[in-house]
């Protein structure tokens, strides 16, 4: 008797990237070559001729809400006010998911502007698993949360973000939005092996995944010592491939990959080039995981 | 909970300047103004300067854009 044959596992994996006004010229005429946009929600919520253009692109191409100040990671409780604002974007456009960070935004009197690593423990865990049924509540559906970059090591934390990630996501079960340059940032900054993460993090939980760039900056106090800086002013470098590449050889879900770039911007081609490679590294972990799967039913 | 003190002094010294400052100097005069544990105070105690500044810096770029 033959071998059996062993099936080949088809992803629906998407492909595209976040919405940038300099790029949308660009977008609507290669939209043929894009699979989704990324909007960042607080950019759309004051303005009504936006949120009208948004639902006309909404016509066009599926769309991700990505959310950038609800600070829902944190032992403080989510502004609702804030969420209930969001929520009326959802109420216009119907995207196919919504995203946020693990990352607290503010606290009662201070406004940090920006994301933020809260302390790593079993305060935060309980309040952001509180934070994202609340936010599930109004808006409807869960979010996938976004590991951030952080330069400064949360104190009082007593789990490794991995640990502390997965719980969140186990007690939630919003899903993981795996941003890979963050990833690189924060082992390269606090010296772990970020193939290590990857082995830890719940990948069963991961759906989506940012990809982007940065730079290394110097250290004010100690120059010799150099961090890296995830600015999304830089091209995707190439570590971040082959950490997608393991992602998806691992991962069970089909993947949404979203380019993020800032600033700096190159042209669209180059984009549509990046494009193309973050595909080709995701399809060699898909063939990959094929060939083990062969491999080990031969044995 | 105290957890919520420190995230409150984390967001103070994130977007307050003048308070890095105070912070930087005396630690332990601005950690008492909050009711801490000894291992929140210890673990405060032992931020890592060069990081808390290159963090502010990086949230003082981002809010002046």
């Amino acid at each position: 008797m033959g071998a059996a044959v062993v099936a080949e596992v088809r992803f629906k994996d998407r492909f595209g990237l976040g919405w940038r006004p300099e790029y949308a010229a660009n977008i609507l005429m290669n939209i043929d070559k894009i699979d989704i946009i990324e909007i960042i929600g607080e950019n759309f919520v004051n303005d009504k001729h936006l949120t009208n253009s948004l639902k006309t692109l909404a016509t066009q191409i599926p769309i991700s809400i990505h959310c950038v100040s609800l600070g829902l990671a944190s032992s403080l409780p989510v502004n609702i006010k804030r969420i209930e604002k969001m929520a009326k974007l959802f109420d216009v456009i119907t995207p196919v998911s919504w995203s946020e960070h693990f990352a607290f935004v503010r606290s009662k009197y201070f406004e940090i502007g920006h994301l933020a690593a809260p302390p790593r423990n079993e305060d935060t865990i309980k309040g952001s698993v509180k934070n994202i049924n609340v936010a599930k509540e109004i808006i409807g559906s869960l979010p996938f949360l976004e590991n951030i970059a952080t330069l400064v090591s949360p104190p009082c934390s007593v789990l490794s973000e991995a640990q502390w990630i997965n719980q969140i996501v186990q007690k939630s079960s919003a899903g993981i939005l795996l941003d890979l340059h963050n990833l690189l940032a924060n082992s390269y900054n606090f010296k772990f092996c970020p193939i290590a993460f990857l082995d830890e993090i719940n990948l069963n939980m991961i759906y989506m995944i940012h990809l982007s760039g940065g730079r290394y900056i110097e250290n004010p106090i100690h120059p010799e010592k150099v961090h890296l800086l995830d600015d999304h002013l830089h091209d995707i470098p190439e570590e971040i491939y082959n950490l997608l590449t393991i992602v998806a050889e691992k991962c069970p879900n089909d993947l949404t990959v979203i380019i993020e770039r800032d600033g700096c911007f190159p042209s669209f081609n180059h984009i549509l080039f990046q494009l193309n490679k973050s595909k080709l590294a995701i399809q060699k972990g898909r063939n990959n995981a094929h060939l083990k799967r062969k491999y080990e039913d031969k044995l | 909970m105290s957890t919520q003190k420190v995230e409150e002094i984390l967001a103070r010294l994130y977007s307050d300047n003048d308070y890095l400052e105070l912070f930087m100097k005396n630690k332990n005069k601005v950690l008492s103004e909050y009711i801490l544990t000894t291992d929140e105070i210890e673990a405060m105690l032992s931020i890592d300067t060069s990081e808390l500044i290159l963090a502010t810096n990086s949230y003082n770029h981002k809010r002046s854009k």
